[in-house]
């Protein structure tokens, strides 16, 4: 392994990386080894162009690029010198020349490379007095993505995103010099399923997404980590939260499961959050308090168990890990069978996308849940949710459902119980690579609502048996213990980056 | 119209014979002797032989090219292939096309040359799309060379020594002369030059093994292998040795091609082409093609080496002279060679995208009486600014001239800001 020395300091890298890969890999790249960049982006292809990230590199004479710069054993590299932040600064004032100097109106500001960079590396006063090249504001490139040409550094990072990430090529630089222009190719909309993503990976506020653009100021978000529950990809992802509201998705880096990326559906989802929910407790259609829906259920249960009638249990891939651990137990407690689960199935593809379109279909397997709907001559069923088999339990004298969002069924259970969304709480999902992720809570309930698992126990107890309150740290712990593929994974061991099934 | 060079050297003496361009007329005067001669030896020696000539080339950055063929890798799983840069756009310089209308032989045969030397397989002569006759003279040369058995398999008896040739007609971009835009352009994708490394050697057209070199470079070839290193070195300075098609243009009476050594005295070349237009003075020369940084009179006497005209400031770049005369406004002349760096700049770097503009638009509104000392400042810095760190030379070429022109004619520009107008009503017009 080549040792390379970064400002005085030596490091042991990887073969063959470049100069800005191994501060990426050594988690130093602007987070203790300054080198603004703004073409180079790690799961991108290398374009060179931005000229922004240049570095001493032993005697050369010139200024290197660190982003196509391969490391040799003992290379030593210089990110803070004078002649460095000259040609950082001059670069700066060049991306200038063009770009409006209207931040207060720009959707970017606050999370914006330009402007970051500017005020650390830039220039104090403009020194152009030359209008700006001509430019258009708000071009729909498809339908997600709406462009301000104006505010465009040309750093092609889109581009690439189209041509080596998606293949789908939709968008290239047209004309030359300074009359370049990002544009899609004729007739091609920027319309993949990946589209998205161009917003986040701009440095600067060209491409904003028609869903998040101008909705609120960037600075009144907090950023909590989460996982998309829409396909078992399970990719990492922070939920941009104010005033008890989510306001938009976008993806986390994790590079052993999205990368840097995730779904144009999976980012769109966070509406249904909201929307839909079973906001009541409802006993045979009609709401009731939440207690007297769960003493209704318990005592079915009760009364189930002691006339010898069958109990079935259907889990849901949509349920966390511990809440179908809790279901397990529960099933074990009254002798009933291994709980049954069934996956939604849709389109995937080699990118990110999964048929399978729920979180924790693995999770549900590696708990010993059966995929099936056969319920049998069940005269019970306890029902987590989501996507139960709702025609397979017209059969099903008691249907004892927790569920997050409203259905049909919930009109025809005997008790539907209203759930936490992950949105409302923490827990883990396992994703098809069977990796057990976690997610933290970012809303509060705005009615009435338990996590499956503590609503389980709740039922337990109201029909008699011998259970402690309902803990998501305490139940991710016992299941670490008790199940083998868990050994050792539990909500605080997997970390913000997952940890895979034994 | 250009017909043949002015004064004639090896390269182009038999360049007004009406036939020079046919095979026939081209093995007359001693053609593809040299070719013979170079497959009876061992390819590195070739390669050796062409070193020691010190010949080098003649694209514009003057590097040796038997050293560069040398970058080849000798063994390759991969076809090797060589380019020839027939893309010649830089204004002042019109040598080459010349070259491939009355001499496309001695191109082919120094191609033939090269590829024994490097092991390549296959050859892409990229020309200017404007350049219809060079176009055409290429191509009749290459069908007569296969009709003739000279391309194709075990050329000229020899097992093993394979080749062809494709012309391959651009489409005007002055970009895609820069041997990577080339490539690039070549291989039917917009004409961006791309970053390094990987260098051409490595992965060059269409990924291949490559070495790309320029028309006049291949064509002083064959000269050297049949007359050697020594009568090679008979010409020119000890670095830079041979002659060069020098071209002469601007605000002289004669414009026209010369062959001549290098190393001949600017003053010496221009007094070929009949000296300054109606006896005016010279205020300014540009030494070798747009991109160079222009000289003063006083520095008529330098040799046209680049050697020498680096100690001036400038480099000999394509050879291309272009002469001014004293009515000449160096504002305008600034405005000119601004606006062609802003008008083919790629754009991909931001220094040489950004910075091409903008100096055309600070040197447009001096120019126009609106400048002040705050532009004077920008240009003073712009330039520098731009230079040496970009993906590649085109951002020097476009700084260096005006950084010249700031060195040497600073008073001119001070004078626009000063009288808030263009104090040389003389001057050729924008
Ligand atoms: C902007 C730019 C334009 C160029 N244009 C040409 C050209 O038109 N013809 C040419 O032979 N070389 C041109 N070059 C030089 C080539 O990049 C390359 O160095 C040359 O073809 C190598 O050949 P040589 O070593 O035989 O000179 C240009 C370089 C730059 C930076
Ligand atoms: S739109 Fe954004 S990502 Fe695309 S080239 Fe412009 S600045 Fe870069
Ligand atoms: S690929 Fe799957 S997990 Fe990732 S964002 Fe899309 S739906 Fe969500
Ligand atoms: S220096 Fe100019 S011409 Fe060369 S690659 Fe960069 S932008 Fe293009
Ligand atoms: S980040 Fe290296 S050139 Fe843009």
């Amino acid at each position: 392994m080549p040792r390379v020395k970064i400002d005085g300091t030596e490091y042991e890298v990887e073969d063959g990386r470049t100069i800005l890969q191994a501060l990426d890999d050594l988690g130093l790249l602007m987070n203790g080894v300054d080198v603004p960049h703004y073409c180079w982006h790690p799961k991108l292809p290398v374009d060179g162009s931005c000229r922004l990230c240049q570095v001493e590199v032993d005697d050369i004479p010139k200024l290197q690029i660190a982003c196509n710069t391969p490391i040799r054993d003992g290379m030593e590299v210089r990110t803070q010198s004078d002649r460095v932040a000259d040609a950082r600064r001059g670069v700066m004032e060049l991306l200038l020349v063009n770009h409006p100097l209207d931040c207060p109106i720009c959707d970017q500001a606050g999370e914006c490379k330009l402007q970051d960079y500017a005020f650390d590396y830039g220039v104090k006063h403009a020194r152009t007095r030359d209008p700006r090249r001509p430019a258009q504001k708000a071009v729909e490139l498809g339908p997600e993505i709406v462009f301000d040409q104006e505010r465009c550094i040309l750093c092609r990072r889109c581009v690439r995103f189209c041509r080596d990430v998606t293949g789908t090529a939709e968008l290239g630089v047209f004309q030359r010099g300074d009359e370049s222009l990002l544009e899609t190719f004729p007739g091609k909309p920027l319309d993949n399923a990946y589209s998205m993503n161009v917003a986040d990976i701009c440095p600067v506020g060209a491409l904003t997404t028609r869903d998040f653009r101008f909705k609120i100021r960037v600075w009144f978000l907090d950023d909590v980590d989460s996982v998309c529950n829409q396909c078992s990809n399970g990719c990492n992802i922070s939920a941009g939260r104010a005033h008890n509201n989510v306001y938009r998705f976008t993806p986390r880096r994790n590079d052993d499961v999205n990368d840097t990326w995730m779904c144009d559906a999976g980012r769109l989802s966070y509406p249904a959050l909201r929307e839909g929910r079973l906001e009541t407790a409802q006993l045979r259609g009609r709401s009731v308090a939440f207690n007297e829906a769960v003493a209704a259920a318990g005592a079915a249960l009760r009364e189930t168990r002691e006339a010898g009638g069958r109990i079935v249990g259907i889990g849901s891939p949509f349920a966390p890990n511990e809440d179908l651990f809790t279901l397990r137990e529960l099933l074990g407690a009254v002798g009933a069978g291994p709980g049954l689960f069934s996956v939604p199935l849709g389109a995937g593809d080699d990118i990110l996308i999964k048929p399978e379109k729920a979180p924790n279909a693995a999770g549900a397997r590696a708990l010993g849940f059966v995929e099936s709907g056969d319920v049998g001559d069940a005269a019970l069923a306890i029902v987590l949710g989501h996507a139960a088999a709702g025609d397979a339990l017209s059969s099903v004298e008691n249907v004892i459902l927790i569920d997050t969002h409203d259905s049909a069924l919930a009109s025809r259970a005997m008790v539907a119980l209203p759930a936490r969304t992950f949105a409302e709480r923490a827990g883990t999902f396992t994703n098809h690579a069977k990796r057990v992720q976690r997610f933290l809570p970012f809303l509060e309930p705005r009615f009435e609502a338990w996590a499956e698992g503590d609503i389980l126990t709740r039922l337990a107890a109201s029909a008699g048996l011998d259970t402690d309150a309902w803990d998501v740290n305490a139940v991710s712990k016992r299941l670490s213990q008790e199940v083998p593929a868990f050994e050792g994974i539990d909500l605080d061991s997997v970390g913000d980056r997952g940890l895979e099934l034994r | 119209m250009i017909t043949t060079p002015q004064i004639t050297g090896y390269l182009s003496e038999h360049y007004a014979a009406d036939a020079n361009h046919t095979l026939a007329g081209y093995e007359r005067a001693g053609g593809f002797k040299a070719v013979k001669k170079a497959l009876k030896m061992k390819p590195a020696d070739v390669a050796d032989l062409v070193k020691e000539s010190g010949l080098r080339g003649r694209g514009g950055a003057g590097f040796v090219a038997g050293l560069k063929w040398t970058f080849m890798p000798e063994k390759s799983d991969r076809m090797k292939v060589l380019v020839c840069n027939a893309d010649e756009s830089e204004p002042g310089s019109f040598k080459d096309r010349l070259i491939m209308e009355r001499g496309p032989f001695a191109i082919l045969e120094g191609i033939l040359i090269a590829a024994w030397a490097t092991g390549a397989e296959k050859t892409f002569i990229y020309v200017r799309g404007e350049y219809a006759l060079p176009i055409e003279r290429l191509r009749a040369a290459v069908d007569e060379m296969r009709a003739q058995g000279y391309l194709g398999t075990k050329l000229f008896g020899k097992k093993g020594f394979d080749h062809e040739i494709v012309v391959h007609s651009g489409a005007g971009a002055y970009i895609c002369g820069e041997e990577t835009g080339l490539l690039e352009s070549l291989e039917g994708k917009k004409g961006q030059p791309r970053k390094k490394p990987p260098f051409p050697a490595q992965y060059g057209a269409f990924g291949l093994p490559t070495t790309v070199n320029n028309v006049e470079t291949f064509a002083h070839v064959p000269y050297i292998v049949d007359r050697g290193v020594e009568w090679f070195r008979g010409f020119g300075t000890e670095r830079s040795p041979g002659t060069t098609l020098f071209g002469v243009s601007g605000h002289v009476e004669r414009p026209g091609l010369f062959e001549l050594p290098l190393g001949t005295p600017l003053r010496e070349l221009i007094e070929h082409a009949g000296g300054c237009r109606g006896g005016r003075a010279i205020k300014a020369v540009i030494p070798g093609g747009v991109s160079m940084p222009v000289l003063p009179p006083s520095d008529l006497d330098v040799g046209m080496a680049d050697e020498l005209l680096t100690e001036r400031g400038t480099h000999l770049g394509t050879g291309g002279i272009m002469v001014m005369d004293e009515t000449t406004c160096m504002v305008r002349a600034a405005c000119v060679i601004s606006y062609f760096f802003r008008d083919e700049s790629c754009g991909q770097c931001t220094q040489c995208r950004e910075g091409t503009g903008w100096i055309n638009k600070i040197c447009r509104r001096i120019e126009a009486g609106r400048g002040s000392d705050d532009d004077l400042a920008l240009l003073d810095s712009v330039p520098a600014m731009m230079e040496g760190g970009t993906i590649c030379a085109f951002a020097d070429a476009a700084a260096w001239p005006i950084q010249g022109l700031m060195r040497h004619f600073r008073a001119d520009f001070e004078a626009h800001v000063r009288e808030q107008k263009c104090p040389f009503p003389e001057s050729f017009e924008l």
